[in-house]
């Protein structure tokens, strides 16, 4: 018995061996910038140029984080992440449903090339791009009033609805690429077996193909949540004064304030606040998929003795 | 030389702390000769940040220009087509970098110790003690530039260099506004105007700059009578405060310090801007009777940016010659018309009114419009005055 336990400690060994440069590069690049900008939160800043002090450490940034006038930012910046996040879903579910069920494989290389081409232009063209779209003396402007469908120049810009329309633009990719690599993956035969056993079209896709695929939405949920909460850019081009978003918070404590401290307790309040939303995301949707089940239980007949089970 | 005397105060911690470790013992008695054969050593096209690149010397300087230029400076704000042509001329390379408020640029160059690579620095006046302070910049040549004799004396002798050992005025302005005359029917002169109007026809039309003393200086400058906008009252800065928070936030479309390029567009109907920004917007404008500018009154703002030579400049030679060739007066006409902003240097107003220049009254003011502008003091709440701005910035979000 000594020599397989050898190899397994062995074989232990060396997995932990390999796991090294991964562990590594985690603790480089993520636990160690993190661990500062947290230890950053707990100082001040010491003075006019400089940007933080830490031999005096204290939770008043988060006091400051917390009181009213930014505790507005967060409100802000959430409803325009969940409201995004849902928009992505519900645009990207059916999009890549159709394209990974009903395209001929030629075609879908087509439309999935179509869905990332923009996507090899840099995220702040792309960006801009949409203000030249809805300038007030834009084309989509001009069009609009030449048709007369309105008789005044656009007024989308410098609002929250555009940092809306921004952020589902820059980000149903993200969605849609997940969610079709799952419908992709599903396999045809548990489809046409519940078509066999009598669903309905709608119900086999409710009650068979979305479950499985559900491990590719919940990936885009949060490829599209995240990534989403923090971002600045959009907020910045297209949101004006109306669509101050909490990353814009960070970037002016960390540019233009050059307050590092506070910064960082924005920072970390914002990774805070996005993990408890997340978690309650997924709590959310653990329960319904439990009530569900419940809900839906297939009693199967014994086919020993062809009674049903009690 | 009463300059090298000058010098020894100047040397960067950095720097002095090089001095010490490598050539303390071998410069101890040629402290001056040493400081000019580092300040040789860090002109001769070395990467920056080697010992001796932030001597701020430049008596000692080689004649031949480098192979390159880097600018760091405020975006916009030198016409391409002369930066191209000095370097055609000169045969070099340049490179420009952007900041868009002093303290960020300061912040930037003091964190780089001296490795920032940059030659020109373009910083606003009321700062150039802090960058004095902070040991960033590099004593100019006068023998270098001769042109700085086509300045007006209105320009020179600053509070802030009264010798201009290390800055001459690369322009100036002031701040008012533009508003669109089919939005806002009645006349606004003073900036408690600007302020009725963005409450009320302008509401959510209106911009503001992106900067925080020009923000909290809204305060000041609107209430009757007008304040002193470089006030370190806590007081009066909590009145400023709520001010700005509870009548000015909620009206904000946008905090953008370049409104101009949006005038064109018809973006806002009340725009808070400086003069240079208001007469570009208002030459690109398709209906330019549509707008009208406004200068702040009773009081606004005086600003002054300057050029400089970075201590830690790679190419001060280069940047030597650039000073000189911008201050030339044709040179420096063809700039004035780019960023629409008074250069300083005599004779231009005359020849620019001789040409009749569109809409120069937003280039030149009168003597009894100047005195009614002051500069902003950089002082001990200034800090105060970037948080007023962050938490504005929520607060126009909010409502």
């Amino acid at each position: 018995m000594a020599r397989p336990g050898r190899r397994s400690s062995f074989g232990q060994r060396s997995s932990l061996l390999l796991l090294l440069p991964g562990v590594a590069y985690l603790v480089l690049f993520f636990l160690v910038p993190v661990g500062f900008i947290a230890y950053y939160s707990l100082g001040y800043k010491p003075a006019l140029f400089g940007t933080v002090a830490t031999d005096r450490l204290s939770f008043d940034r988060y006091a400051e984080v917390l009181g009213p006038t930014f505790l507005a930012t967060f409100t802000n910046t959430l409803q325009i992440a969940l409201i995004g996040t849902m928009l992505c879903l519900l645009l990207g579910l059916p999009v890549a449903y159709w394209a990974a069920r009903h395209l001929s494989s030629r075609s879908r290389n087509i439309v999935l090339a179509l869905i990332l081409l923009p996507f090899w232009t840099n995220f702040l063209i792309r960006t801009v791009g949409w203000v030249v779209v809805l300038a007030g003396d834009g084309w989509l402007s001009h069009l609009l009033q030449t048709l007369h469908l309105t008789s005044q120049p656009l007024d989308v810009l410098d609002t929250r609805g555009a940092v809306q329309l921004g952020v589902v633009y820059n980000y149903l990719v993200y969605m849609i690429l997940p969610i079709y690599v799952a419908f992709d993956r599903t396999d045809p035969a548990l489809r046409e077996a519940a078509r066999d056993l009598g669903a309905t079209r709608w119900r086999a896709f409710r009650q068979v193909t979305l479950p499985q695929a559900s491990s590719g939405i919940a990936a885009g949920v949060i490829l599209v949540f995240i990534p989403l909460c923090g971002d600045y850019i959009t907020a910045t081009i297209l949101g004006g004064a109306k669509g101050n978003m909490i990353g814009q918070l960070v970037a002016g404590q960390f540019l233009s304030t050059q307050n590092w401290a506070l910064g960082s307790a924005v920072a970390i309040v914002l990774v805070g606040s996005v993990l408890v939303v997340t978690a309650l995301l997924a709590g959310l949707a653990w329960g319904t998929g439990v009530l569900l089940r419940r809900r839906r239980r297939v009693v199967l007949i014994n086919p020993l003795s062809g009674v049903a089970p009690a | 030389m009463s300059d090298d005397q000058t010098l020894k105060l100047l040397v960067p911690t950095t720097t002095a702390t090089e001095l010490s470790r490598r050539g303390f013992l071998r410069g101890v008695t040629l402290t001056a000769a040493a400081a000019a054969a580092l300040s040789a050593c860090g002109s001769s096209g070395s990467s920056a940040g080697t010992p001796g690149s932030g001597a701020p010397s430049a008596s000692a300087l080689p004649t031949a220009l480098e192979k390159d230029l880097n600018f760091f400076t405020w975006a916009d704000y030198d016409d391409p087509a002369l930066v191209k042509a000095f370097a055609t001329k000169e045969g070099l390379t340049t490179q420009l970098d952007v900041y868009a408020s002093n303290v960020e640029a300061i912040a930037k160059l003091s964190a780089a110790k001296g490795t920032a690579g940059y030659d020109i620095f373009v910083p606003s006046g009321n700062y150039v003690p802090e960058v004095l302070r902070n040991n960033l910049l590099l004593k100019l040549d006068h023998s270098r530039i001769p042109n700085i004799k086509n300045l007006s004396p209105q320009v020179t002798g600053q509070y802030w260099d009264p010798k201009n050992e290390f800055s001459v005025c690369k322009d100036w302005g002031t701040t008012g506004y533009v508003y669109d005359t089919t939005v806002i029917k009645r006349e606004l002169t003073t900036w408690a105007d600007f302020v009725d109007a963005m409450g009320k026809e302008a509401s959510g039309k209106t911009s503001v700059l992106e900067e925080s003393e020009q923000l909290v200086g809204l305060y000041f400058w609107s209430k009757s009578p007008a304040g002193d906008w470089s006030s370190d009252d806590t007081a009066e800065l909590d009145a400023a405060e709520a001010f700005i928070l509870d009548k000015v936030a909620p009206h904000i479309k946008a905090y953008d310090s370049y409104p101009g390029a949006g005038l064109a567009a018809g973006k806002y109907a009340l725009m808070m801007c400086w003069n240079g920004d208001a007469r570009t917007g208002l030459m690109a404008a398709k209906e330019p009777d549509r707008y009208r500018w406004v200068l702040g009154a009773p009081s606004t703002e005086l600003w002054m940016d300057n050029w400089t030579i970075l201590a830690s400049a790679p190419h001060p030679v280069a940047a030597h010659a650039w000073i000189n060739n911008i201050l030339d007066p044709d040179v420096s006409y063809k700039d004035l018309q780019f960023h629409s902003y008074n250069t300083g240097i005599a004779g231009l107003q005359e020849k620019a009114v001789a040409d009749k220049l569109p809409r120069n009254d937003v280039i030149f003011f009168t003597d009894e419009q100047v005195k009614t502008m002051s500069t902003y003091k950089v002082g001990p709440t200034l800090q105060r005055r970037l948080d007023i701005l962050q938490k504005a910035k929520a607060r126009s979000a909010a409502g």
